[in-house]
C-alpha cells in the first residue's frame, strides 16, 4: 500500500483547492453570463417595445421637388482666391415649395442658402436666419429663398417642412430633386452655401458654411446693387 | 430594425455608465469587491468591447452610417481592445489595464472632441454629405449619440481593467 509523505498531502490538498477554486470560479462566470444575457434580453424587449412605428413617415421621394434647370453648371467653390462663378449667370431653377407653389431661383435679386435638415451647422444657422427674416430680412426686391437639398429620410430632423416649421422659418423654400440636382448645378460640396445673385441673375456671391448673422445685411445690400 | 437596435445601444450604454459609476465608486472607495476583480471586470469589459465594436459596425455597414474621420479614431482605439481584453479574460491576465487603460485614454479622449463638435457645429465646418462629424446620426433619450456612447464604453472597459489588476 502506496503511503503519501506530508509534503506530498499537502501538495494533494493544495491542488484539490485549486481545483475547487477553479471550478467555484468557472461555476460563478457562468452565473454571470447568464444573468447578463438575461439583462441583454431585457434590454432589446424593452426596446422594441418603446421604438414607435415608424412605417408611416414621410419617405424621401414623398417630399423631393422636380426642378426644372436652365443654365450652365457652376464651378466648384475654390477652397481660396477667386471664385470663378462670381459674374457669371445663375442656372435658373424652376420648381416649388412643399406645398407644390411655384418658386424660381436664379431669375431676380436673391439671398439663397442651401440648406440640409439632417445638417448640424443649418440647424445652428436656421434661427439666425428666421430672426433675420423677422428683423426685416433683405432689402425691397430681395428675396430670401431656402433650397431644401441633400434630403435623407434616413436622418435626423426629417422631414425637412416641419424643421423648417419648428424653426419658425415662413418664407419661400425650393424643394431639390431626389439627387440634390440643384445643389450640384449651383456648384456646391456642403451645406449650408450661401448664393447671393444681383437682379440681373448674375452670381456675385458664394460660400460654403454657416456665415455670422451680422452679415446678413451685406448679402441683402449684395443682391440689391452687385 | 435598425431603429430597434439604436434603442437597445442606448439602453447598453446607459447600464455601462451604471458599470463604469459603480467601479469608479469602488476605485475610489479602495475596495474592490472580489466577485468583480476575479470574475466580472475583464469578461464584462470584453463584451462591452465586442458590443461596441459589433454596434458599429452594424451602423455603418447595415444601417449605412457613414463613419467621419473622428469615428474611425475611435474605432482604431476600440477594436482591438475586443481581442487584447478577450484574451486577457480567457487567461486571467490581471495586467491587461496596462495595455487598455491608455487605449481607453486615447479613444475617451477623441470622444470627447468629436462631443464638443457635435454640441457646436460651427467648429466642424460645413457639412459634407460625405461623412461630416457634426452629423447626429443616433440620439437616444435626448444625449445618447455614437461619441457619448463610446466614451461611456472607454470609460467603462479602462475603470474595469484597473479593477481587475493585480493587488
Amino acid at each position: 500500500m502506496a503511503t503519501q509523505t506530508p509534503n506530498a498531502r499537502a501538495e494533494a490538498r493544495r491542488a484539490e483547492k485549486e481545483a475547487q477554486r477553479r471550478a467555484e470560479s468557472k461555476r460563478q462566470r457562468l452565473i454571470y453570463g447568464g444573468v447578463g444575457l438575461v439583462v441583454l434580453l431585457i434590454i432589446v424587449v424593452v426596446a422594441v417595445a418603446t421604438v414607435g412605428e415608424t412605417d408611416d413617415r414621410l419617405r424621401l421621394s414623398d417630399v423631393a421637388g422636380s426642378p426644372q434647370i436652365e443654365g450652365d453648371t457652376l464651378p466648384p467653390i475654390p477652397e481660396g482666391g477667386e471664385d470663378p462663378a462670381i459674374g457669371m449667370t445663375a442656372p435658373v431653377l424652376d420648381g416649388a415649395d412643399f406645398d407644390g407653389n411655384p418658386i424660381t431661383v436664379g431669375e431676380r435679386a436673391q439671398v439663397v442658402s442651401f440648406v440640409a435638415s439632417w445638417c448640424p451647422a443649418c440647424d445652428a444657422e436656421l434661427p439666425e436666419v428666421v430672426a433675420w427674416q423677422e428683423a426685416g430680412g433683405p432689402p425691397e426686391g430681395v428675396d430670401l429663398v431656402l433650397v431644401s437639398t441633400n434630403m435623407d429620410d434616413s436622418r435626423n430632423n426629417w422631414p425637412p417642412q416641419e424643421w423648417m416649421a419648428d424653426a419658425g422659418y415662413t418664407g419661400d423654400v425650393l424643394v431639390d430633386d431626389v439627387n440634390s440636382s440643384a445643389f450640384q448645378t449651383y456648384g456646391l460640396q456642403a451645406t449650408p452655401s450661401w448664393v447671393v445673385i444681383n437682379d440681373e441673375g448674375e452670381v456675385v456671391f458664394r460660400a460654403s458654411g454657416m456665415i455670422d448673422p451680422a452679415q446678413f445685411d451685406q448679402l441683402g445690400e449684395l443682391a440689391a446693387t452687385g | 430594425m435598425i431603429a430597434v437596435a439604436e434603442r437597445t445601444f442606448g439602453l447598453l450604454a446607459l447600464v455601462a455608465m451604471g458599470v463604469a459609476l459603480f467601479t469608479a465608486g469602488v476605485l475610489l472607495r479602495g475596495r474592490v469587491p472580489g466577485w468583480l476583480r476575479d470574475d466580472v471586470a475583464l469578461p464584462l469589459a470584453t463584451a462591452i468591447a465586442a458590443t461596441a465594436t459589433g454596434g458599429s459596425l452594424l451602423l455603418s455597414e447595415v444601417a449605412g452610417y457613414l463613419p467621419c474621420a473622428l469615428c474611425w479614431y475611435q474605432r482604431i482605439a476600440m477594436y482591438p481592445l475586443v481581442l487584447v481584453v478577450g484574451i486577457a479574460a480567457v487567461r486571467g491576465d490581471r495586467e491587461v489595464w496596462r495595455t487598455a487603460v491608455p487605449l481607453s485614454v486615447v479613444g475617451g479622449a477623441i470622444s470627447i472632441w468629436h462631443i464638443l463638435i457635435e454640441q457646436n457645429p460651427g467648429w466642424g465646418g460645413p457639412c459634407d454629405d460625405a461623412a461630416p462629424c457634426t452629423i447626429l446620426w443616433v440620439e437616444e433619450f435626448g444625449f445618447l449619440t455614437l461619441p457619448t456612447m463610446a466614451l461611456i464604453a472607454f470609460t467603462a472597459i479602462g475603470l474595469l481593467t484597473f479593477a481587475a489588476r493585480t493587488r
